[in-house]
């Protein structure tokens, strides 16, 4: 138990500095532990965001050695590099302080691609009846795991370039949407992901694919809604 | 003498609705009350992210609800008051079971949530412990995302305000007292102290044990709207009523990942409890082995390790790979993947499992309207208490949290309408309040750390699985012990500055500790009060359940600073121990 790692860690908001710790390594430790360690022992005014401690809420993202990544559910061991971890709050996002980052712009364009569901049925009218191997069914399946996390938001090249771009979780959500029979909402969802910002915006770098740590392909996801537009419009629906 | 903090100026807020906490209830809370009057402005306020922090998010079960087909309300309900071991408010369960019908439709059908079906296209229930009928509706492992998600979304598109990383600090009385007047809150990332004032206030900040060393709620939560309530002077009740799930991942000091739930269903699908020796115990226990109920698995647990046969963290060992380490990594998937993220081979390997702290059953008294004792305050969620008596039924939580959180949303805009208008805060109570929360700025720095073990091994070894006198006495000692030294460790850099205040988590920690110190109190003198057996109850010096038909429940309120405790009888308002609502075995099982 005697070896440690240096750890270099943002202090600021979006004007700051890297500056370098000691944190003793265990057997044991995610970078999440190891942030709450700086926090509890050595810098007690660190700022960071963790809640469920299990990978179910997405609040505890961070660039972990130049990756975003759920930094409670990833060991140490697996990203430490000669020793050292270099560690940032997410990218593409507002700085609030240190490690934390202000994801409303995150939320914001998840409501502007119309993520939530518009109903077409009341409490009192009896449940839609779904086959689970539907093929609609299916689809929506696939892409509803979603916890919100952010990591492909600032993990993605076009949300960087693009101020409007709706990001990949945002389009992700739609899609499960649109493949949601029970949704009343689809023609308008459809023209917001489909206008400035939308699925064309998405240069298919599928970073998105390769680091959701739920391992969901919301590249997939806005591909199928590049078809859908496609059609939409050659119809003359959009 | 009180030192003079310069607080003159802090930010004001005027609202119609203000709601604590964004779980289940306190997200239903914000739309069935927009629902109810669009007209009213509405505040809906978390101590991390909206829908982020707390636990709806984290329910792995499902939702208990009784569809037909074979089961039906009265079904559930009995199930509950069984599993409750007849201390439930039964007005409160049964609106509970009843509304949970309602809601699981609205959940469905308005709000988009899109739970598992069966091949006919209907909803599919699974089988959960404690229940006669497989009632569970779920989305797969992850039925708490898809809630709260999707609840999430519905409040981002309506017209309510939302305050993200604001802790409550106070209920704010009105001047002369009678009712409250809004709440006392830091913004979190600022450090700054808003007061908002509102003409109604729901407490939904979700309680959560995590005051024992081992515990699952998120690491958010600390008893603050409990420590809230108390301090207003309300009645708690069922305090001493703690639910420990058996099977927490122990990673050693240092580790948020320690107390964190590996599900239930492995226990159920076959697998070995070990012993430090790696050896099978459970039989020892109980005939039903690691398959018996919760309760029971964890007293066991604690038992075996109290003899000191434990693994090199002091816990003990689930082992699964008896059962084919590939089909248990397809069958338990997600939470094969945790273990793997956390260094830890479940599938295929040993890893070390303690019990863990899970739900508090008890919580602010309150009718089936989610009304209080105190005008203008309403309560839901696990923040609540008497919907679940002595033990929770898996799956009833999320539908206690969604019930009486849209409950709370439809009552609140009437309760406006008939008692229109906001009231004038008590000005001493704010100043006095403030005071309290940056004491700390004023005293030397000490071991913050070193009091939370303290906190945290004293409520696992004497208020924990196993409890009896002299353990609880002892607690209670040292709880006070704890407050005394807690009020002298203080914090560095200058209070008034608001740049040392922002953000800053250790502050936060520092008044975390002192809601918990406050509950876990009240949870020791409710635990020396009933000298009986009961549910997640249990005493060591008075192991018997007691007579049913003469039950009671504890009941604790502060009353000039010291907490007074008393028992009440419980009010079988619906049936009597022994009856049932169920035709087929109606009045034969009295014996």
């Amino acid at each position: 138990m005697n070896s440690s790692i240096k750890v270099t860690i943002w202090r600021g908001a979006q004007i700051g500095s890297y500056q370098s710790y000691d944190v003793p390594q265990r057997d044991n430790q995610t970078v999440l532990d190891l942030v709450s360690w700086l926090q509890r022992h050595v810098v007690p005014d660190l700022a960071y965001r963790f809640s469920c401690r299990v990978g179910v809420c997405g609040s505890c993202a961070m660039t972990v050695n130049g990756r975003p990544r759920w930094t409670c559910r990833t060991h140490v061991s697996k990203v430490v590099k000669d020793g050292t971890l270099k560690i940032g709050p997410l990218a593409n996002l507002p700085v609030i302080k240190d490690l934390a980052a202000d994801m409303s712009p995150f939320f914001d364009q998840w409501h502007r691609a119309k993520g939530s569901f518009v109903p077409s049925a009341g409490r009192h009218d009896p449940m839609a009846r779904v086959k689970p191997g539907s093929p609609r069914r299916q689809a929506a399946d696939e892409a509803i795991e979603c916890i919100n996390c952010g990591v492909c938001y600032a993990a993605c090249d076009s949300v960087r370039w693009n101020a409007d771009y709706l990001g990949p979780a945002a389009l992700n959500r739609a899609w499960t949407l649109i493949n949601d029979e029970r949704d009343g909402g689809n023609d308008a969802r459809l023209k917001a992901v489909s206008g400035l910002g939308g699925c064309q915006a998405c240069h298919s770098h599928q970073t998105c694919e390769q680091l959701c740590p739920k391992a969901l392909n919301p590249a997939k996801s806005i591909a199928g809604l590049k078809r859908r537009a496609l059609s939409a419009f050659l119809k003359g629906a959009l | 003498m009180l030192r003079c903090i310069s607080m003159s100026k802090f930010q004001r807020i005027k609202t119609d609705i203000l709601i604590l906490g964004a779980g289940g209830a306190g997200l239903f809370a914000a739309l069935h009350a927009h629902q109810a009057n669009p007209d009213l402005d509405i505040t809906i306020c978390a101590k991390g992210l909206i829908g982020k922090s707390g636990c709806t998010r984290m329910v792995q079960g499902g939702y208990n609800v009784a569809l037909g087909n074979g089961d039906s309300i009265e079904r559930h309900f009995m199930d509950t008051i069984e599993g409750g071991k007849w201390l439930p408010d039964q007005d409160l369960a049964w609106t509970l079971v009843e509304t949970a019908v309602t809601r699981i439709h609205e959940l469905e059908n308005e709000v988009g949530c899109f739970f598992d079906r069966n091949e006919d296209g209907t909803l599919h229930g699974k089988a959960f412990a404690g229940q006669t009928f497989d009632r569970t509706v779920h989305k797969g492992d992850l039925t708490g995302i898809e809630i709260i998600n999707r609840l999430m979304e519905q409040v981002w598109a309506r017209p309510i305000n939302r305050l993200e990383e604001h802790r409550a600090i106070a209920l704010i009385q009105e001047e002369n007292g009678a009712s409250i007047a809004g709440v006392l809150m830091i913004d979190i990332r600022s450090g700054a102290f808003v007061m908002i004032e509102a003409q109604v206030v729901l407490l939904a900040t979700g309680a959560g044990p995590t005051m024992y060393r081992y515990h699952t709620p998120s690491g958010d939560k600390s008893m603050d709207g409990l420590a809230m309530a108390l301090r207003l002077g309300l009645p708690l009740r069922d305090m001493e009523m703690v639910q420990f799930h058996p099977t927490g991942v122990l990673a050693g000091i240092d580790t948020r990942m320690t107390g964190t739930i590996i599900e239930e269903g492995l226990r159920g699908a076959g697998g070995y409890l070990l012993n430090g020796n790696k050896q099978r115990f459970m039989h020892n226990y109980d005939e039903l082995a690691e398959r018996a109920t919760r309760d029971i698995v964890s007293r066991a647990m604690y038992r075996e390790m109290r003899a000191g046969r434990v693994t090199p963290e002091g816990g003990l060992y689930i082992s699964m790979a008896h059962l084919g380490p590939d089909k248990v990594a397809r069958q338990f998937k997600g939470m094969v993947e945790r273990c793997a993220d956390c260094g830890f081979d479940l599938a295929g390997g040993l890893v070390e499992v303690v019990p863990t702290a899970h739900y508090l059953m008890g919580g602010v008294i309150c009718d089936p309207t989610t009304a209080t004792e105190r005008p203008g305050l309403f309560v839901a969620g696990e923040d609540a208490g008497g919907v679940h008596g002595a033990n929770r039924l898996g799956g009833n939580g999320v539908a206690n949290s969604t019930v009486f959180g849209g409950i709370a949303g439809d009552v609140m805009p009437q309760w406006i309408a008939q008692n229109p208008g906001h009231r004038t805060p008590d000005e001493e109570h704010i100043k006095h309040e403030m005071h309290r929360a940056l004491n700390p700025f004023s005293k030397p720095t000490g071991d913050l750390n070193a009091l939370r073990d303290q906190l945290l091994q004293l409520m696992w070894d004497d208020v924990g699985i196993l409890r009896d006198r002299p353990g609880l006495e002892r607690a209670a000692d040292k709880l006070g012990q704890l407050q005394t030294d807690l009020l002298a460790t203080g914090l560095a850099g200058n209070g008034d500055d608001l740049g040392v205040r922002s953000f800053n988590l250790t502050w936060h920690e520092r008044l975390n500790l002192e809601s918990l110190i406050d509950i876990s109190l009240v949870v020791t003198r409710a635990a020396l009060k009933r000298e009986n057996s009961r549910g997640a109850h249990f005493r060591e010096d008075f192991p018997q359940a007691g007579e049913l038909d003469s039950s009671t429940f504890t009941t604790i309120r502060q009353l000039d600073g010291k907490l007074d405790v008393t028992t009440q009888p419980v009010q079988f308002t619906r049936l009597r121990p022994g009856q049932s609502l169920l035709g087929d075995n109606l009045d034969e099982k009295t014996s």
